[in-house]
């Protein structure tokens, strides 16, 4: 199977239902994605699969096989994600920082859908768990980048 | 004088007459053969117990296999599952042959007591005197016994009394194993055995009418796998519905679904989890074949289904109103796995789009699997990989009400709106904290 992930190509020989996390994590060892919960609920394991936010630990790797992939390791050639990642450490966003490789990927996914999002958009959209609650921090990055 | 003589005879006569049915120990094919059989390889019976799917009912979470104690409501009140195994004081131990043939085909204990049709021995009835005697040799033979008593009833005096049963059966139950019908095959004949007798169906697809007894058994009547609600999950039609049915599937994908749990069209979720855990995935590849070749051959009904579903691009929400507020919370919680198109994700992930779970009349499954999430699927033993969780604690009856409105409204979907007043219901129904939670139903 050929996975496309941030501008590489890479041959993976793997059962199909494979999580996509775990192909990142193991199979690559790509580690900056997370694994919080396994079930899509708290984004710790954010990607972007053609722009889009996916949870990766509810993504069978079969069904993203030749679509374009971006994972945190990357985010910083993506225009949109450069300005995520600066405003996120002009606020100094992070505290233990497991949550914020998947805050990162859905903020750039929610700026490149809407570039000036509204609060309410944001909150909305910025639904990854952060056990820290940096989430004021989040919203404040998130408008910052909006607005750079 | 003598005209009320007459009268009281006849009413003697009648009542005697009566007792005597409703009490009788009905003939059995095999009241002549004696119990010593010599026992057949275990696989025979086994595979008969997994089309039947005894372990379902006669079985609790956590208990050992075939013991019983599983309650189910009726209207009258509570009843359990009885001890199957071949333990003699508790269980079936004791039973000969034809007791036992009496018991599933007929719904007759050894003291001549009718069974509740919880046991869907009106479906059993259809099964052949080989898959009798297989079950039979596999409950005595090779099951372990196990001592547990069967627990009463909470149904109180007199509607305990089990003789007006045997009316209830010669009103609703054909007498009768399956007769093949000579203008099908084999294989069309054998998935009509499968599906109306030993799997049993109907129990759950075919509506139930007044007296709790299906209104169908076969499919010389239209209603018959029509679809049917239960246990606060919606069974769906199993006819070729093109939108609520089997319409859109093919044969192959209606094995693949039995075998596997999973298709493209969808997963096995809520009671036939159960049913796919325990007893599909267990039958022969020829069998499922079967049962697809049959189900295929039953016609769908145009006016109940509506216009024919077929995939439309989401359109861009109205600023305000339900579909906005639910494509909000389908974009947080719901489309990460399903998809922002409501495809799903192949054969892993259930596309919400066209799914006839989600087009039904009945709201009852979409509702139930959003608050509750979906049962742990084991194929061929090993757990899934992807798993709705449940979402009560997360989302609001009114969100979840949006959400479901938005699905069913969305991607060429045209099902009714759903209500928060029908999530709260079906919570409080679902809740086993609740003062009134739904107790498995007779099936």
């Amino acid at each position: 199977m050929e996975l496309t992930i941030n501008g590489q190509t890479h041959q993976v020989d793997i059962e199909p239902d494979t999580p996509l996390l775990w192909v990142l994590r193991d199979e690559l060892g790509m580690t900056g994605t997370k694994y919080g919960c396994g079930l899509a609920q708290c984004g710790a394991c954010t990607v972007l699969v053609h722009g889009q936010a996916t949870r990766s630990c509810v993504t069978p790797v079969e069904t993203v096989a030749g679509a374009k992939i971006m994972t945190i390791e990357a985010i910083e050639t993506d225009p949109v994600g450069q300005k995520v990642v600066e405003a996120w450490v002009a606020q100094q966003v992070p505290q233990c920082g497991y949550c914020q490789s998947g805050q990162v990927m859905a903020a750039t996914a929610l700026l490149k859908q809407s570039a000036r999002p509204t609060d309410e958009e944001i909150a909305g959209a910025m639904v990854n768990l952060c056990r820290c609650g940096t989430y004021n921090a989040i919203a404040a990055a998130v408008r910052e980048a909006a607005q750079a | 004088m003598k005209k009320l003589a007459a009268f009281v005879v006849l009413a003697v006569l009648a009542v005697g007459a009566g007792y005597w049915f409703a009490t009788r120990i009905p003939a059995s094919p095999f009241d002549s053969v004696g119990s010593a059989t010599a026992p057949l390889p275990v696989e025979r019976g086994e595979y008969a117990a997994r089309l039947a799917d005894c372990v379902a009912c006669h079985s609790t979470e956590g208990g050992k296999a075939f013991t019983g104690g599983l309650a189910m409501g009726t209207p009258l009140g509570t009843i359990f599952s009885t001890n199957i195994t071949p333990d003699r004081e508790t269980g079936i131990g004791g039973y000969t042959l034809a007791q036992f043939d009496n018991a599933v085909r007929r719904g007759v204990a050894p003291d001549g007591r009718r069974l509740y049709p919880a046991m869907p021995h009106p479906s059993y009835a259809k099964m052949s005197d080989d898959d009798v005697r297989a079950l039979y040799d596999y409950f005595l033979h090779h099951v372990p016994a196990v001592r547990q008593e069967n627990r009463p009833t909470t149904i109180a005096w007199p509607l305990n009394m089990r003789w007006p049963l045997a009316f209830w059966n010669l009103a609703f139950a054909d007498a009768g194993s399956y007769r093949p019908a000579p203008a099908h095959d084999e294989i069309w004949n054998r998935g009509a055995y499968l599906v109306q007798g030993p799997g049993h169906c109907g129990s759950c697809h075919t509506p139930r009418g007044l007296a709790l007894q299906e209104v169908a058994l076969d499919e010389r009547d239209p209603r018959f796998l029509s679809g049917a609600l239960l246990d606060g999950w919606y069974a769906p039609s199993l006819r070729n519905d093109h939108n609520t049915g089997l319409g859109r599937w093919s044969e192959e994908d209606v094995a693949t679904f039995l075998k596997d749990g999973r298709n493209q069209h969808g997963v096995v979720f809520g009671s036939m989890m159960e049913a796919f855990n325990n007893s599909t995935q267990f039958m022969t590849d020829g069998d499922l074949a079967a049962i697809a070749r049959y189900l295929k051959s039953l016609p769908g009904d145009a006016a109940r289904d509506g216009a024919p579903w077929s995939y439309q691009a989401a359109a861009a929400p109205a600023p305000a109103g339900p579909m906005a507020s639910g494509a909000r919370i389908y974009a947080a919680r719901c489309g990460f796995c399903h998809g922002s198109d409501g495809r799903g994700r192949n054969e892993w992930i259930s596309p919400l789009a066209g799914a006839s779970s989600v087009l039904a009349l009945e709201n009852a499954s979409v509702i139930n699997i959003t608050l509750n999430g979906s049962g742990r699927v084991v194929a061929a033993g090993v757990p899934d990989a992807y798993r709705m969780p449940a979402l009560r604690d997360q989302l609001s009856d009114g969100e979840i009400a949006d959400v479901l409105t938005f699905i069913r409204g969305s991607w060429g979907n045209r099902a009714a709106s759903v209500t928060a007043e029908e999530v709260r219901t079906l919570r409080e129904l679902t809740n086993a904290a609740s003062s009134d939670p739904i107790v498995l139903q007779m099936r």
